[in-house]
């Protein structure tokens, strides 16, 4: 039995090396090195992280930079530049370790066409499966036209777009305690992307887009019958659909990241086994703690869903 | 009210009334230290002294403590898995052969399982074929373990998949003093019977659940002896194992809890406690009489302790001293 | 709410680094590491990762690894000193977050004796950590009672853990069960070990702690009652069961119902919090696991977490 996971962080080895040694790193503030001393399996070496996957029966990460790196607030170019260091690294392993890691770029998402420039070379020089990004850039949703371009890019370069929220959510304005703003609010980030997507037409205007929303679409279809409702009682729902928007769950991706037998039961039926994915969320204490094992047991899901979940369907969207 | 005792042993007339000076494969009897043995070899087999009551004596004891039916197993003196597979089978069809008769003799009193040469596979399932559909007998009982081969090993294969299609009871239980614990019992303070009986008939069921014995053959049934051991309480580290280690998930399907209730016990546990937690963990459907009659560590009064348990409501121990094996074993 | 884990071990780093440096280490030739990447960390990441499990304090033990009974004694005694001396600096650098757990040579009971003097008396450190077995031999041998003797006097404490191969491995090493029943076997056997050779009676103030939950000495004890009933254990006053309570446990059962049984059997007061770190093994989130046992009393959770070892340790809590 195999198992690929979507969902699973890296940080850069340079940045790590800089941390170190107490030296900048692209401006890095302290706020990273506060990151990556809380959680020591951040600053392991690829060398124990592969134990680890020996340990937790992971065959394969396919590797995202920290979330912590989006930095779409800061300067364009400085970042873009940092995330063609985080790429290189992410390809290298992917060449060290074929067998046991894939890779997600890391994209400038503040310049566009920058992000549209890393995506395409990430997937013609770097051999990476796509990129990273976060709900939304600065207060934009990807609705907005401006995101067209790398879009386009990712539609013709097969690549795979996982949505992933960065350091703060919607729901830390609200309460900002007992870790609702990531229990919360990672769900209620990913429900609005969905919609941003499919309301805002993207969907229809790249049907070859392949969007995957980690921590299993969040909200999402549990809340579609509302979405739905919506559509049919108010016009400016329809302006760029001409159908339900729940009839747009087929054409996203989702991870099994749901904490839940029940909730993961319900993605399956309501988006179809063929768009659930492994992911774990490693190494972080949110993760699924023993993922492998998790999934194998779970009584409501046959012998057949566990494997379409655990690698069948990422080998066919990823060509692994 | 009715009483089965799935654990009640016995040996067959031929080796427990062997004349001094004659051999009954390749046995001979020995008196020592005022006991009498079977011996062969190095090996020296302890002949209980209620082996040598007739018939109508052992009914007289199974009536002054009210049980109605001994489920006959012969006494593990009969397993002989080291010598060669022709030996084996030999005493194993006079043991049943012996057995069946009394069963036919007294059929209200006696039920009985067969001995088995486990050591030729083949054979084993030959004679368990033989024992089923010629004899009725119900079933066969086995060791944990075929000289160090556990039964998750491919060579038993077809044996369990015989037992599934004669729909026979399999009755796990150790041979004598050579457990697990046997090592460290240096002492003769009888561990390697307190503690390793409890130790085997754990790594059996975990050996059937995690080397997948129990997916491949979901119709077989399956008895552990001495409440299964350790198997219930120790349930929650072989589920942590399964969890954590890819080898544990190999083979099993399912996280190895799970199994519980696809499997049977005999409540021979000296411990309400233990009783009432194995209910609880493998429901009462699935716990059975055994006194493991005639030994010194069964239970002295079996259907009066099962009856004077506090935490046993009534139907739990009427699903005890009778009604479960009734209905899984037709008796 | 506080909480102090018995069961969390320790890789010293002058094995790390004489490892990766390809040096011998106390006789020990240079190998590659392998070693779960946690035990590489240092103390202060470690205390990290026990500020997000919730533990505030480790009692630290060298692994099972280094026990090495089969060894040169007075090698190994020089061993363990170097793995007690590192222990010990964590106490002295975080000595709200750690307490020790010694190593000590059991194939030399006379070195055994003074190592845990020098740990206990001179290093503070709270006991050792011990096999179930040393080389072959079980603790009621007489040749171990001057070591529980002294460790009477000294108050010191003996976690009892299994090293190296279990009973169970010799029947089948397949599907991790020499550790998953093994352990539990093991333990079970040196609890009769202990009791059954008068070693409780010999030394009434002995403070032994059975890891994993002492395995099935709780479940099995009724089996080993009834040998005693039978008259083959005549060498003890009380049957069996009447020693469980002078043993403490950890909490290490992987099973609500387990750890309920073994509360009621050895007593609320005798089970302590012990989580395995960083092992595979280990309980993933200990502190929230005990916290959200159903059959547990709020009472029985906090002695459990922390109360017993506090009084176990002579620790005492602002």
């Amino acid at each position: 039995m195999r198992s690929i996971d979507i969902h699973a962080h890296i940080s850069p080895e340079g940045y790590i090396r800089a941390l170190e040694q107490g030296e900048d790193w692209y401006g890095i503030t302290a706020g990273a090195n506060w990151f990556h001393e809380s959680i020591p399996r951040t600053t392991w070496t690829p060398e124990q992280r592969l134990t680890d996957m020996d340990s937790l029966g992971v065959d394969v990460h396919v590797l995202s930079t920290n979330a912590i790196f989006y930095l779409y607030d800061q300067d364009a170019t400085r970042v873009a530049a940092m995330d063609r260091e985080c790429n290189d690294y992410v390809s290298q392993l992917t060449r060290d370790h074929p067998d046991r890691f894939a890779g997600l770029a890391a994209l400038p998402m503040q310049d566009v066409a920058a992000s549209a420039t890393e995506l395409e070379r990430a997937m013609t020089q770097l051999g990476l499966k796509g990129a990273m990004i976060d709900d939304s850039v600065n207060g934009k949703t990807y609705d907005a036209p401006e995101f067209y371009p790398l879009w386009e890019v990712a539609e013709q370069t097969g690549a795979v777009i996982l949505i992933h929220q960065g350091m703060q959510t919607v729901v830390g304005d609200r309460i900002n305690r007992y870790h609702l703003p990531n229990t919360i609010g990672n769900l209620v980030e990913r429900a609005i992307t969905y919609s941003s997507f499919v309301f805002g037409g993207v969907m229809d205007k790249y049907p070859g887009l392949r969007i995957c929303l980690s921590h299993g679409g969040g909200y999402t279809c549990f809340g579609a019958g509302r979405m739905d409702r919506g559509w049919q009682v108010r016009s400016e729902a329809r302006v760029n659909i001409n159908k339900p928007p729940s009839t747009y769950l087929n054409r996203f991706w989702y991870d099994c990241l749901t904490h839940s037998e029940p909730g993961l039961r319900m993605l399956i039926d309501s988006v179809g086994i063929d768009k659930v994915l492994f992911g774990t969320d490693w190494p972080f204490d949110m993760q699924i703690d023993w993922p492998v094992s998790w999934v194998l047991g779970l009584e409501s899901l046959t012998q057949e869903e566990k494997e379409a979940i655990l690698y069948k369907n990422l080998e066919n969207l990823l060509g692994i | 009210m009715r009483s089965i005792d799935i654990h009640a042993h016995i040996a067959p007339a031929a080796a427990s009334h062997l004349p001094e000076g004659q051999t009954w494969h390749g046995f001979t009897r020995q008196e020592m230290k005022g006991r009498q043995f079977l011996v062969q070899g190095d090996k020296r087999q302890w002949l209980h002294p209620a082996y040598s009551l007739t018939a109508d004596e052992r009914i007289a004891y199974m009536d002054s403590v009210n049980v109605d039916v001994h489920v006959l197993t012969t006494w593990v003196g009969m397993y002989n898995y080291d010598l060669p597979g022709d030996v084996g089978a030999g005493i194993a069809r006079e043991c049943n052969d012996y057995v069946a008769d009394l069963t036919r003799s007294h059929p209200e009193r006696f039920a009985g399982m067969a001995t088995l040469p486990m050591q030729d596979v083949n054979a084993a399932v030959a004679e368990l074929e033989r024992s089923v559909n010629e004899l009725g007998l119900k079933g066969a009982q086995i060791a944990d373990h075929v000289n160090n081969k556990t039964l998750d090993h491919e060579d038993f294969l077809p044996f369990w998949s015989a037992a599934e299609q004669l729909g026979a009871m399999i009755f796990f239980h150790q041979e004598g003093d050579d457990t697990i614990v046997k090592p460290r019992d240096t002492k003769g303070w009888a561990i390697d019977n307190s503690i390793g009986n409890l130790s085997d008939r754990v790594v059996t069921f975990a050996t059937l659940v995690f080397g997948g014995v129990l997916d491949r053959f979901p119709d077989l049934k399956v008895c552990l002896a001495h409440g299964g051991g350790f198997t219930c309480f120790g349930a929650g580290r072989m589920d942590r194992g399964w969890q954590v280690r890819s080898e544990a998930r190999e083979l099993g399907a399912n996280i190895p809890s799970t199994y519980l209730n696809k499997v049977y016990y005999d409540c021979l546990t000296h411990s309400e406690a233990v009783l009432r937690y194995m209910i609880d963990s493998v429901g009462i459907d699935r716990i059975f009489l055994g006194s493991d009659y005639p030994y010194d560590m069964g239970i002295d009064e079996p259907t009066e302790w099962v009856n004077s348990l506090e935490s046993l409501s009534q139907d739990e121990k009427e699903a005890i001293l009778w009604k479960n094996l009734e209905r899984v074993l037709g008796v | 709410m506080r909480s102090i884990d018995i069961h969390a071990h320790v890789t010293p780093q002058s094995y790390i680094s004489a490892m990766k440096g390809g040096q011998v280490w106390h006789g020990v030739q240079p190998e590659p590491l392998d070693i779960e990447p946690q035990l590489e960390w240092t103390p202060e990441q470690r205390i990290k990762d026990m500020d997000s499990l919730g533990v505030d304090v480790q009692v630290a033990s060298t692994g099972a690894q280094f026990y090495y009974y089969g060894g040169d004694a007075q090698a190994v005694a020089a061993m363990h000193r170097e793995c007690n001396d590192e222990v010990h600096q964590m106490t002295i650098d975080h000595p709200e977050r750690f307490r020790g757990l010694a190593q000590i040579p059991m194939q030399d009971v006379d070195l055994a004796i003074a190592e845990l003097d020098r740990c206990v008396n001179q290093l503070g450190m709270v006991g050792a950590m011990i096999d179930d077995k040393v080389n072959g031999k079980t603790f009621d041998e007489p040749e171990f009672l001057p070591l529980w003797k002294a460790a009477e006097q000294m108050g010191a404490v003996f976690l009892i853990h299994q090293g190296g191969g279990t009973l169970v491995r010799p029947r089948t090493r397949s599907y991790h069960l020499p550790n998953t029943i093994g352990n539990l076997v093991d333990r079970a056997v040196t609890f009769a070990s202990f009791v059954m050779g008068g070693v409780m009676d010999a030394c009434p103030d002995l403070k032994i702690c059975l890891a994993h939950g002492g395995g099935y000495a709780c479940y099995g004890v009724g089996r080993m009652d009834r040998s005693w009933d039978v008259g083959r254990l005549p060498q003890i006053p009380q049957p069996p069961s009447a020693y469980l309570s002078r043993f403490y446990y950890d909490c290490l059962t992987h099973s609500e119902s387990a750890l309920r049984m073994l509360i009621d059997m050895a007593g609320i007061d005798k089970v302590v919090f012990g989580t395995d770190w960083p092992f595979d093994m280990q309980i993933d989130w200990p502190v929230s696991w005990v916290l959200g046992l159903e059959s547990l009393t709020q009472d029985e959770k906090e002695a459990i977490l922390w109360k017993n070892m506090e009084k176990l340790l002579g620790i005492t809590s602002d």
